[in-house]
């Protein structure tokens, strides 16, 4: 998990936490060096150091500074031994980073199946070994991979999140949103995953057949708003919220009351939404949006805002015509 | 008159330097020992195979959809209970499925149930020991001993805390003995040993017998003895009770609500 989140992190955050490498390896230079530490003499040893060192050799690599992420890993190495799962599939991580063309991470993909060979409960390196098959673009096999491992280890979310990710790829929609549903099941309360969600049921109706549409964009509708109601002023909320919104309101005929609750809440089938709901829905979300965009102080992503003005200029435009 | 009155002992300043400093430093040089010695006696954690795994991740995976039901529609709900209860019924995810129904063996005879309480009662070795040879130590030399005066005053209540091993009556109750002085240094270190060996360290006894309160509170669902068959036979009980309400049933008229 610590891996993913850091991912997120922005380019200019890696970059200025990779320019803090040297500093940071001369400044721990004798932790966890000598055989026997001294108190009081040397640092007293902490998980942060080496969590730290970690993050560091990630933003390394990810700015292309291998020697010090070489150096990082060292200090990993020597610390835990070449043996420790996570550090194996930092190694893995390194060598696939420097690697320079698809012969080597064959023989990388080699070596991580020799690993699962011995030892097929090693996580970290299955992990790797998925993302190692995705970056050769052997997606088929990565998905096999992925659900032998979510067979043995049914509540890992990561992996959960790849195999959706995967299953999108493939346009394979209801085996995507099943991923998510199972993501969901575990951390309900993660407004990120239930944006996706209604993301995912968004594009699947646009790719269905023309019958359910109208169900599964209410669903989605409903996933947004959820969404939204998690975590206010989400940008990717609302952008769904309002592209979902207008997408029904399009297609819905103009007279849906809310009278068809009544009858079709029985077999656990949400009703459809009325056309007034989806019309607010719809205003709302512009509102909200428009306010987004003009308070928007840096804390969004730059090409998220771009994105949410040039829907609310292409809604604007439709309206006037 | 009582508070105007002051006890004053005179004591051989000696007895401050051979007696009150030996049992601090001597106090502190044993928690960083057994630190140590912790380190050392500690065996990894053995790994578990793939199919204890399974068996573990899966009845968690019951768990959570009975508490986060809400979180997915109705249909992907009963198709998800429906799988889960016909596979626990079955013993599809038991790590040995040849062992149903059989009782479960005596820990005492399970290698990996012997491990773990080898490693404990290692951590209490290295805790009991070094604890009777001082309290040996200090009972031998220094029993009896007025080493202190607090500079405060204290109720009568401290007297047995502060004063064990010299039976007075009167003695104010500000002079501290010397075993108080030792049982005061076993449970007042926790700072100083946070200072010279870091955060999570194993010279605190107070750390570990709160870990021995809750043994494996993150370590795992089974307990050694325990059936997984019956657990998972329990949680499938469990989930076919669960009443299922899904979360965005209404939903868009709660986030009008909120946001108009």
């Amino acid at each position: 998990m610590s891996l993913s989140s850091l991912l997120r992190r922005s380019n200019l955050e890696a970059l200025s936490l990779s320019q803090q490498t040297a500093q940071h390896l001369q400044k721990h230079a004798s932790t966890g060096t000598s055989t026997i530490p001294i108190p009081l003499l040397s640092y007293p040893e902490s998980t942060d150091i080496w969590l730290t060192y970690e993050r560091l050799f990630l933003s390394c690599l990810r700015t292309g500074d291998d020697r010090a992420a070489f150096n990082c890993l060292e200090k990993l190495i020597s610390r835990f031994g070449a043996t420790n799962e996570r550090v194996m599939g930092l190694r893995g991580l390194y060598q696939e980073a420097v690697a320079k063309d698809d012969a080597t991470l064959e023989r990388v993909l080699q070596e991580y199946e020799e690993v699962l060979a011995e030892d097929a409960v090693n996580t970290p390196v299955a992990k790797r070994r998925i993302a190692l098959l995705q970056s050769l673009s052997r997606t088929t096999e990565a998905i096999d991979a992925l659900t032998e491992l979510l067979e043995s280890s049914p509540t890992d979310i990561e992996a959960w999140t790849e195999l959706a990710e995967l299953y999108l790829s493939h346009n394979l929609f209801p085996q995507a949103v099943f991923c998510l549903e199972e993501v969901l099941l575990v951390a309900p309360n993660a407004w990120n995953i239930h944006a996706h969600l209604g993301e995912v049921l968004y594009i699947s109706a646009m790719n269905g057949n023309e019958n359910s549409e109208g169900k599964i964009l209410a669903e989605a509708t409903r996933r947004f708003c959820r969404s939204v109601e998690l975590c206010d002023d989400y940008l990717r909320g609302y952008y769904g919220l309002k592209l979902t919104s207008d997408r029904l309101l399009s297609i819905l005929p103009d007279d849906i009351k809310s009278t068809a609750q009544v009858t079709t809440v029985d077999n656990g089938e949400l009703p459809m939404l009325s056309t007034a709901v989806v019309r607010r829905l719809s205003e709302q979300a512009t509102l909200k949006l428009a306010e987004i965009i003009r308070t928007n102080n840096n804390s969004c992503d730059l090409a998220e805002i771009t994105a949410a003005k040039d829907l609310l200029d292409r809604s604007t435009q439709r309206r006037q015509r | 008159m009582a508070g105007a009155l002051v006890q004053s002992i005179h004591r051989d300043p000696a007895l401050f330097y051979w007696i009150l400093f030996p049992i601090s430093i001597v106090m502190v040089l044993t928690g960083v020992l057994r630190h140590y010695a912790t380190v050392l006696l500690q065996t990894a954690p053995k790994k578990q195979g793939l199919p204890a795994l399974r068996e573990q991740r899966s009845l968690l995976r019951g768990i959570n959809l009975r508490s986060n039901s809400s979180a997915v529609s109705s249909t992907a709900f009963a198709a998800r209970r429906h799988y889960l209860v016909s596979a626990y019924k079955d013993g599809t995810f038991l790590k040995d499925p040849d062992n149903r129904g059989k009782p479960a063996g005596n820990p005492m005879t399970d290698p990996a149930a012997m491990e773990g309480m080898m490693g404990m009662m290692k951590g209490n070795m290295a805790m009991m020991i070094p604890q009777t040879l001082i309290m040996g130590w200090i009972n031998a030399f220094f029993a009896g001993f007025v080493i202190m005066k607090l500079p405060f005053p204290l109720t009568i209540r401290f007297k047995s805390m502060l004063q064990s091993g010299v039976a007075t009556r009167d003695l104010d109750v500000r002079w501290v003995s010397s075993l108080s002085w030792y049982f005061l240094n076993l449970f007042g270190l926790q700072s100083v040993f946070i200072f010279i060996l870091g955060n999570d360290n194993a010279a605190n006894q107070m750390a570990q017998q709160m870990s021995q309160m809750n043994p494996g509170a993150g370590a795992g669902l089974f307990q050694p003895g325990q059936d997984p068959d019956k657990m998972f036979q329990s949680e499938a009980e469990n989930l076919e009770v669960v009443e299922h309400e899904y979360i965005l049933k209404g939903v868009e008229d709660r986030l009008l609500a909120s946001i108009e």
